[in-house]
């Protein structure tokens, strides 16, 4: 049976069960990962992933199920399944789910991509990998440890639902990185290229991978950790902070992507995640930012790794302001969450990990938009500060205001010129103030970073989301803590 | 039946492999059926369930390895797979580190590590332990505002078949069910949390789970600020979960060990904890929950002595067979991963069976033998800083409390700490007497001398 026939099969069975809305995901997924670590390859692994999820709301309560099975009589039991587990939700509701309106939509959506990752030979991969990862190695004895990554992700999907949308999605992602560790004594170094967890990543094509150039990076990846394990460390003090777009890409995702989920504002992932300092009252009245601070959900930009034709509940793309400037503006919602602040219409941030998980309010692409600066400029016009680059830790309270982040690398800006190199550098803050002293952002290193390793939800799925930056300025960070 | 089936599937796929010329062969097929009620503003919102399983296929040609995980079990579709992974595994360069894929060992199956109950826990069922979580949060007090949490079911089942003759399985259930309470007072918000495991659905105590939440939030509302620094500190036992956790994975496993990353490498036969501190990873204990006697290779999950009267050294490594047999004289410790893939591929080996050995106090005990300290139930975001020095950081959250002259004073806004454990658990001088199962880590309360503190949220 075809994809389709088996959706219509299933959403016709929902609202003979008696459901009063439903919605399934058909889909496919190929996941492709390849690992060179210390010269061997270390990971060459395929992963197929296929099956259906099935949204049910009956008695006006929600219900889902999903099983791996693609056969007629699966899709039956299956849909039964999650208008007994609505039936079974609504004994303990305290009013009606109520959607807010949606286009009806019978669309297709493809990636754009020049050359299909998944056709490139392995071996020709592999020897990229290979060779990238032996020049960061044979850098230095002292490296200790040195790898190359490579990804690629096919999703497949259709999605079906009984006001009588019918899209299908091909989304195509890849990317990879570099890594390489410095040892000497007790003491641990690292440098990652382009960005840290294994790498940037687009949706586009090989094209993309091919334009990081890894092995063109690998010497200065290896060259920089060697370099820090005789670094200066990181003073302890109040400093002008200079951020770089690697970094300042999971700044967003923390500080602004999470709290402004309206989930979270909501309340509804309370037992795990956290709620937000972003609460429904705010709305259009706090001042989250500088008045050069602008934020946006943006599923439409070309090559963010958030980018798609559709949302996982059938809602176009499109971009949404979280934050105007310097006022919180805006949230990422579902179309549950939507009706519930009377929003006119979903922000389109509802995504699943795989057809068999459920969607979850999730981040497409958190994009800072760009400023009027130079990153250059930034840094010949601060007197006094740091330079810090590439995330290594990362930390943020339950309603994402205390946060802590750690970085790979860091310089002495001194007199408007980039200094001493520093190990070891962390920073710390409070997120409106912090983003309050926002006093300088970039536009001619402004790119799409892509992290394919958001967690989120119970139980947990995790989501590939991008942020679109440059370099920024902060007055009076705090910086350095570790001792 | 389940590993009956399971069984089947991987002894015909290794067969299978073996004709398309693979010279080794290994394949491990699982099943995963999962329910999960959620609920947040105390009512239901998610309520989900789910059946997955597959096969996760690595074929060797001449130490070039090839691997493969498909989600079906049927026949056609496995043939299939073992083509793609045979052409994989022939381009790929081959892996000198590769000594072979484990040989058969002798292997017994956990008794009452899957409770049929458990596995088929219905929705209905589930609803009902919600609802009384929720009604005895709000019966403890007017100033409930609202009870979140979930509420799971699942069993997993697998089996590991390979061209050397292993033939093992595994088949686990578990119930677990956590709750977060909210309570109001004048604008001012307390949280509260309490958690609870278990293999059999039957354990669950929705009530006193509920009962402990609703006590902590309530007194937390209208919480003081506590300026950062060194603080005497009594962890709950979700703390001190946490905390062993993060060094299973940043310490304990022979990934980090071998690039370097891990304290445990420069701190060999060194007593680095307190003398009272003994921490163990054992699947066959009878308080560990992911209760699987054979690892995601087969492998016989042997216990490891991760800290032994505070002393850390080359046997407190957990393996599995690539990294085993990177060492001399090392082999698997059957820490390999079960078969359940997520995009991320294969995880490191790291203990997941955590058991500490319990003290002899009383938590009340060290509250009351501190001067001025902090009380933690649980940290939120914790993440190494520095993981050859054992730094993490991370907040607290869902009740903190000041105690002063060996008394809880009342809350206190949430803080962070930034701290090296192996100064942390240097000086530990009470151990609580209860053991708290977890999911991955069985421990009781420690009291610490000091925590470093380095900073303070806003609630
Ligand atoms: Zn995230």
């Amino acid at each position: 049976m075809m994809f389709s026939e088996l959706g219509k099969k299933s959403l016709e069975e929902a609202v003979r069960e008696g459901a009063s809305y439903a919605d399934i995901r058909i889909g496919k997924i190929f996941d492709e990962n390849l690992t060179i670590k210390r010269g061997v390859p270390e990971r060459v692994t395929l992963l197929q992933k296929s099956g259906f999820g099935v949204r049910a709301i009956a008695k006006g309560a929600w219900g889902f199920a999903s099983s791996v099975d693609l056969t007629k009589n699966e899709i039956v039991e299956t849909t039964r399944r999650a208008v007994k587990i609505a039936l079974a939700s609504s004994r303990l509701k305290k009013k009606d789910v109520a959607l807010t309106p949606q286009t009806t939509q019978r669309d297709k959506y493809t990636t754009p991509l020049k050359r299909d990752p998944f056709k490139v030979p392995l071996d020709e991969k592999l020897d990229v990998l290979l060779q990238a990862e032996r020049t960061v190695a044979g850098h230095s004895n002292l490296i200790k440890s040195s790898s190359a990554f490579f990804r690629a992700v096919r999703e497949e999907k259709l999605f079906m639902n009984t006001d009588g949308s019918e899209i299908i999605q091909e989304i195509t992602w890849c990317g990879g990185g570099l890594l390489g560790i410095a040892v000497r004594n007790s003491e641990v170094q690292r440098r990652s290229y382009p960005s840290p967890f294994r790498g940037s990543f687009s949706t586009k094509g090989y094209e993309f991978f091919q334009t990081l150039d890894l092995p063109g990076h690998a010497k200065e990846v290896g060259q920089e950790a060697v370099d820090l394990l005789d670094a200066e460390k990181c003073p302890s003090e109040e400093t002008n902070l200079v951020i770089r777009g690697d970094q300042l890409a999971l700044q967003i995702h923390e500080s602004c992507g999470h709290p402004t989920e309206l989930d979270r504002a909501l309340g509804t992932e309370a037992d795990y995640a956290g709620t937000s300092f972003l609460t429904p009252e705010k709305l259009g009245k706090l001042r989250y930012g500088s008045d050069k601070v602008n934020i946006v959900a943006d599923a439409t930009v070309p090559g963010g790794l958030g980018t798609f034709g559709y949302d996982d509940e059938g809602t176009k793309a499109k971009q949404a302001y979280l934050v105007k400037k310097g006022l919180f503006t805006g949230y990422q919602t579902s179309r549950e969450t939507a009706h519930e602040l009377e929003l006119e219409e979903s922000s389109g941030g509802m995504r699943a990990d795989s057809p068999l998980a459920l969607p979850l309010i999730r981040m497409t692409n958190i994009n800072l938009l760009p400023g009027d600066w130079k990153a250059e400029e930034i840094v010949e016009d601060t007197k006094s500060g740091i330079l810090m680059l590439t995330n290594t830790s990362w930390s943020i309270d339950d309603k994402r205001l205390n946060f802590q982040f750690g970085t790979e690398i860091a310089w002495k800006i001194r007199n408007g010129s980039k200094g001493k190199m520093l190990k070891n550098p962390t920073y710390t803050g409070i997120t409106p103030e912090f983003w309050g002293s926002c006093n300088a952002i970039s536009k001619d290193d402004w790119m799409m970073w892509g992290t394919p390793n958001c967690g989120k939800g119970v139980p947990g799925q995790v989501m590939y989301v991008g942020h679109g930056c440059g370099t920024a300025r902060f007055r009076s960070v705090r910086v350095g803590l570790i001792k | 039946m389940a590993t009956k089936r399971l069984q089947n599937v991987s002894e015909k796929t290794v067969e299978l492999a073996l004709k398309e010329k693979a010279d080794q062969a290994q394949a491990a097929s699982f099943m995963w059926d999962s329910a999960l009620t959620r609920f947040a503003n105390s009512q239901i919102h998610q309520n989900v369930a789910s059946k997955a399983g597959g096969v996760a296929l690595k074929i060797v040609i001449d130490k070039r390895i090839g691997t493969l995980t498909v989600n079906t079990l049927e026949e056609n579709r496995i043939k299939e797979t073992i083509k793609q992974a045979v052409k994989i595994a022939k381009i790929t360069p081959p892996n000198r580190e590769f000594t072979g894929l484990p040989k058969p060992e002798k292997w017994a199956p956990i008794q009452g590590a899957f409770d049929k109950d458990t596995a088929n826990c219905s929705p209905d069922y589930r609803a009902d332990i919600v609802g009384e979580a929720i009604d005895t949060a709000h019966s403890k007090s007017p100033i409930v505002k609202a009870v979140a949490g979930s509420f799971s079911t699942e069993m997993l089942a697998f089996a590991v078949s390979n061209s050397l003759g292993v033939s093992a399985w595994a088949k686990i259930s578990l119930a677990s069910i956590n709750t977060t309470v909210i309570s109001e007072l004048d604008g001012s918000e307390g949280f509260g949390y309490a958690e609870q495991s278990s293999r059999n659905v039957k354990d669950i105590r929705p009530a006193q789970i509920a009962d402990r939440a609703a006590e902590k939030s309530i007194s937390s509302v209208k919480p003081k600020k506590l300026s950062p620094g060194e603080y005497e500190t009594v962890l709950s036992p979700l703390a001190v979960g946490t905390i062993f956790n993060y060094l299973g994975y940043i310490g304990f496993s022979a990934t980090p060990f071998q690039d370097g990353q891990s304290f445990v490498k420069y701190h060999l036969k060194e007593q680095v904890f307190d003398r009272k501190v003994s921490v163990k990873d054992d699947a066959r204990d009878e308080h560990s929950l992911i209760a699987v006697p054979v690892d995601g290779e087969g492998v016989p999950k042997k216990a490891v002595k991760l800290v032994d009267a505070g002393v850390v050294s080359e046997r407190s490594i957990c393996y599995d067979s690539l990294t085993g047999g990177r060492e001399k004289g090392k082999r698997s410790t059957g820490h390999s991963f079960p078969p359940i893939t997520s995009g991320f591929g294969q995880a490191r080996p790291m203990p997941i069976n955590v058991v500490a050995a319990p003290g002899d106090a009383a938590i009340e005990e060290m509250i009351k033998e501190t001067g001025r300290g902090i009380f933690v139930t649980r940290f939120h975001y914790v993440n190494p800083v520095d993981p050859t020095k054992a730094i993490l950081t991370g907040l607290t959250r869902d009740g903190t409390f000041l105690i002063e002259k060996g008394e809880i004073v009342g809350p206190i806004v949430n803080m962070r700490f930034t701290d090296s454990m192996l100064s942390a658990l240097k000086r530990v001088p009470m151990i609580g007497k209860e053991l708290e199962q977890g999911e991955t880590a069985t421990v009781p309360a420690i009291k610490l001398e000091k925590l470093r503190f380095t900073g303070v949220t806003q609630h």
